[in-house]
């Protein structure tokens, strides 16, 4: 199975550059095989969605030129994008479809909350309503 | 003294079995006819079915010629609306009235409302406890 | 504008829908959180799950930057309570509240709730309107004021037809500001002008003295 365009949304955590790394390989499989990464900033309701938020916008940069670098290495095509939203995963849905991308590689880590293991509410999210395929990478378990 | 007790739970009876027999004169009202099974078989004030918000409810209970008013009902939203209707719509002298969420209490007290958070109260009781 | 709806029933879910399609940011505050799914699934990320009488999720609301906050759960002391936090912990400049009771509505005045609307009273001027024997019929509130604007139907049998507007005995806070004629003619009505039949007053008055006017209109 091979697949042209490539989501990768990034978090700014550990299980970003594995992601991008699985990603670049789908990638290269592909004749022009290409990524975008995106990154998605949750703006809270005492905000309006188009406000200047530093210093979140510059971290932000800071991980997709990070990710950026990564694909480079590798001899990846990529593209990146910031967005502003109030819930992260509508977000990377739109995007998706926005873009036409034919997979949605999402990394993310072992969480943990009261003690239980914790699936981010992202990922049912995407699941649930993503009009492509989707890999779901857990970095590492404990 | 006469006072209208809104809500008759364990507090709400337990209040007014404690002025009845102190000599006041009582009025408990809830809106269901079970609750004042609470009452001893000795309470001497009344106990009406009805609806604490409504006018006509308060009117029949005689809040026009009430010295106090207290909102003990289980719904803080309740209390809080009961109470401001005894306070300024009716000029009851004294109205008391129960909050449980701390923050909502803490708004309404600054609106002018003398206001109880049994959550905050308790809280504070334990920790004495567990300190002394 | 910014405007937080509170209570996602029938009228909230339209509500926040049709505020959506003219424009506005809107949020609907919810505490179901099947409903809340739904919501979100249909509208995008315009549903915040919590109760909205609580001043922590009117916090995460961003309750302090909206212009306008509408609460329209079923209970009425809920929205009574919603618009009081609203209006005295975030200075949210315009609330509204829905309200079962319409004897709440003076109540709510009372409390600093800027607008009530109850449907039992929507419904019940509809009848009014639709009762073409009514003595008087409620136009138009100005609430700022405190007027009400009035239309006075002169029934066939009154005995003030024929005489002039100084010979009746008005109260003195209403104003008799038009004459509706049955040609659907409008007139200024002046001291002189002697009523007729079926003529259509046009009065401003204060609600207390609304039966005085009517009363001094209709005559016996």
């Amino acid at each position: 199975m091979e697949f042209l365009k490539i989501l990768v949304p990034v978090a700014g955590t550990e299980a970003d550059e594995e992601a991008m790394e699985l990603a670049c390989r789908l990638a290269k499989q592909k004749n022009g095989g290409k990524i975008v990464a995106l990154h998605v900033i949750s703006i809270g309701r005492s905000l309006p969605l188009d406000a200047e938020v530093e210093p979140e916008i510059s971290k932000a940069e800071d991980i997709l030129a990070h990710v950026e670098s990564i694909a480079r290495e590798h001899g990846c095509q990529i593209e990146t994008d910031l967005l502003q939203a109030r819930d992260v995963a509508p977000a990377i849905v739109d995007e998706a479809i926005e873009r036409e991308v034919d997979l949605i590689l999402l990394g993310v880590g072992y969480k943990t909350r009261y003690g239980e293991f914790c699936l981010s509410e992202v990922v049912p999210h995407v699941l649930q309503n993503a009009p492509c395929r989707v890999i779901l990478y857990q970095q590492r378990t404990v | 003294m006469k006072v209208i007790i809104m809500g008759c739970g364990r507090v709400g009876a337990q209040l007014a079995t404690l002025l009845d027999r102190e000599g006041h004169s009582v009025t408990t009202l809830d809106n269901d006819a079970y609750s004042f099974r609470r009452l001893p078989p000795d309470f001497k004030g009344e106990a009406l079915l009805g609806n604490g918000l409504d006018e006509e409810a308060l009117k029949k209970a005689g809040i026009e010629e009430a010295d106090a008013f207290v909102a003990v009902t289980q719904g803080d939203n309740r209390n809080v609306m009961a109470a401001q209707i005894a306070k300024h719509i009716f000029n009851v002298p004294k109205v008391v009235c129960r909050i449980y969420d701390p923050l909502r209490r803490d708004l309404y007290s600054l609106l002018g409302l003398e206001t109880i958070s049994p959550t905050t109260v308790f809280a504070q009781l334990l920790k004495e406890k567990l300190e002394g | 504008m910014y405007i937080i709806v509170i209570g996602g029933g029938r009228l909230g879910y339209y509500l926040t829908r049709a505020l959506l399609d003219e424009g506005h940011e809107v949020l609907l505050i919810e505490k179901s959180a099947p409903i809340c799914q739904a919501i979100t699934g249909e509208m995008g990320s315009v549903c915040l799950r919590g109760d909205g009488c609580e001043t922590t999720t009117l916090a995460s609301a961003g309750t302090g930057r909206a212009d306008m906050l509408i609460a329209v759960t079923g209970d009425d002391e809920d929205n009574l309570v919603a618009c009081q936090v609203a209006k005295y912990k975030f200075k949210v400049p315009r609330t509204i509240a829905r309200i079962r009771n319409p004897k709440n509505e003076t109540i709510f005045k009372k409390l600093g709730i800027d607008v009530t609307v109850s449907s039992t009273s929507i419904i019940l001027e509809h009848i009014e309107h639709e009762v073409p024997s009514h003595p008087l019929m409620h136009l138009l509130t100005i609430r700022e004021k405190g007027l009400e604007i009035v239309d006075v139907k002169i029934p066939p049998g009154s005995t003030n037809i024929g005489k002039t507007i100084k010979q009746l005995s008005l109260p003195a806070e209403s104003i008799l500001s038009l004459i509706i004629r049955q040609e659907r003619k409008p007139t200024v009505p002046k001291a002189d002008t002697i009523l007729q039949a079926g003529d259509q007053v046009i009065a401003v008055t204060p609600p207390e003295s609304e039966d005085a006017l009517r009363s001094a209109l209709i005559g016996d």
